[in-house]
């Protein structure tokens, strides 16, 4: 990475450049409307059905629609970074961006800013499907809400980073991580269910993953209980150190970017 | 001159081939320097080690006194670079997409440039046209207005008049030579036609194999290769005589 200062002026020159491509590609809407909106009505309607029994049945809806809202926040924040980046390679528009003074972390910055509009849509979205036809309100989860939206957002962006080292060292063959990581992830952290669900064999991977507390921390608020900070402190430590490994990969899967000389599958 | 770059015993190595072995080049302000070679001779690495976007193996490179890669950034805020094989962003007007690159190279309000940089090559009437409808002369000449918008101290081209009409490349000549004269920027360019160089640059530094052979004027080169213009010391030096000029050598067939 680049020493220094980051410019506002290039960080928002980078939003503003996404900004440009998504006016004119519609289409990548779907990723903050349509397949949203899509999952609140899958796991909504789910929730609603098995929630007719009583008694546990209503503690998985709440459970189900709250999974699915706050998961989002991952989605959104992780896809949007990442494809982010691959839009660059799609449009060959990497070696444009690597000779100028742009350093990576405003890069980063720059795609994470628009991605947090995309994500406000998204997650609003969802949460507003929820309300109306489902009569859940996610605000209901209190101020709790806002430390584990924060966590699951770092989360996503670390996420991303990773993809991004992948594809700057083995090519735009890896770009399927993009969309399919998350598909791992999703079943190992709990959004759904308490982790003791899982076999036994995947407690401690799952227990691993900072995304598992924060999904247990939103299950204890929904079932009426205290913000549980020490579920919400794990979460937070384990997004610091998943951020933290993703920077190093990232940086490190530059450094073999220009050694090798992989510009030259970009222009 | 105080020197705006400097390369010094720069060598990289991709598995076993050697694609640059022990380049020294200083390009100096003002300047206007051709890099040629033929295919493979390392033209474009060695450009490519000077933007930081390919580390060397051994050597170093330093812009207007900025060592990369730890000054890289502060480095290419005095570059400006684009090359005949890149594309200009798809998606993206004209103006946006210049507005882009002047705000990532530091101009707060890039527009007053934009509009001056586009008239300089007379192309101000496709600021609004998409870039993915320009023709290749019109995105040559839009990549050049990127590449000098912020007035940089060194200008790096990578073979941009290749496929251009004689108009065009006319346009790109006269508008790269008012930039150098009016800026004071150095140029340091690649291209595979000759004719252009003896008309554009004052210095031809010749790569083969990676490694420096002639550094001289261009009519110098030719005189000391025993040719008439730099076209057939090119034939010549590519033919592999770098090291031994052969005065009375017919030149290679095609």
């Amino acid at each position: 990475m680049s020493s220094g200062s980051l410019s506002w002026i290039r960080v928002r020159a980078i939003a503003r450049r996404h900004t440009y491509v998504l006016k004119r590609s519609p289409h990548r809407l779907f990723d903050v409307t349509v397949w949203p909106l899509v999952d609140v009505l899958l796991f909504g309607s789910i929730g609603a059905f098995v929630g007719q029994g009583g008694g546990s049945g209503e503690k998985a809806f709440g459970y189900l629609l709250g999974g699915i809202i706050l998961w989002h926040v991952v989605y959104q924040s992780q896809i949007s970074l990442s494809t982010g980046f691959l839009e660059e390679t799609w449009s060959r528009n990497l070696l444009n961006l690597m000779v100028t003074p742009l350093k990576e972390a405003e890069y980063v910055a720059g795609v994470a800013l628009f991605g947090m509009a995309k994500l406000v849509v998204g997650v609003g979205l969802t949460a507003l499907l929820a309300l109306i036809a489902y009569a859940f309100d996610v605000t209901d989860i209190g101020w709790g809400l806002l430390p584990i939206a924060a966590i699951l957002l770092f989360v996503g962006w670390s996420i991303a980073l990773f993809v991004i080292g992948v594809v700057l060292r083995f090519g735009s063959g890896a770009e399927a991580l993009a969309w399919g990581i998350l598909f791992a992830v999703m079943p190992l952290s709990g959004v759904f269910y308490p982790v003791e669900a899982l076999p036994g064999l995947l407690h401690p991977v799952a227990l691993a993953l900072p995304t598992t507390h924060a999904f247990a921390a939103m299950r204890a608020i929904l079932d009426g209980r205290s913000i549980p900070w020490d579920r919400v402190a794990l979460a937070a430590v384990g997004a610091a150190v998943l951020a933290g490994l993703a920077l190093l990969f990232l940086t490190k899967m530059l450094g073999v970017f220009r050694k090798r000389g992989f510009i030259s599958r970009y222009a | 001159m105080e020197p705006v770059f400097q390369a010094h015993q720069l060598v990289k190595r991709y598995r076993d081939t050697l694609a640059v072995n022990g380049v020294d080049l200083m390009v100096h302000a003002g300047e206007r320097v051709a890099l040629l070679g033929p295919n493979g001779a390392g033209k474009t690495t060695t450009l490519m080690m000077l933007l930081g976007v390919i580390s060397p193996d051994s050597g170093w490179v330093e812009v207007v006194g900025h060592r990369l890669p730890h000054g890289r950034s502060e480095a290419l805020a005095h570059v400006g670079f684009s090359a005949g094989y890149m594309p200009l962003a798809e998606r993206l007007r004209v103006r946006e997409f210049l507005r882009t690159y002047g705000e990532l190279y530091g101009l707060e309000n890039p527009f007053e440039r934009i509009e001056e940089e586009l008239e300089r090559f007379h192309i101000g009437h496709l600021s609004s046209t998409m870039c993915t409808e320009l023709s290749s002369g019109q995105r040559t000449l839009i990549g050049i207005v990127k590449a000098t918008l912020h007035r940089p101290r060194l200008i790096v081209l990578d073979e941009p008049t290749a496929s251009l009409d004689p108009d065009v490349a006319l346009r790109v000549r006269t508008g790269l030579r008012d930039v150098c004269r009016d800026e004071g920027s150095a140029l340091l360019i690649t291209s595979h036609n000759m004719l252009e160089i003896e008309r554009l640059c004052e210095r031809v530094v010749f790569l083969s194999g990676g490694r420096v052979i002639a550094d001289d004027r261009p009519d110098a080169i030719a005189k000391r290769f025993g040719r008439d213009d730099l076209e057939g010391a090119f034939l010549h030096l590519a033919g592999g005589h770098g090291q031994m000029p052969l005065p009375q050598e017919t030149d290679r067939p095609a």
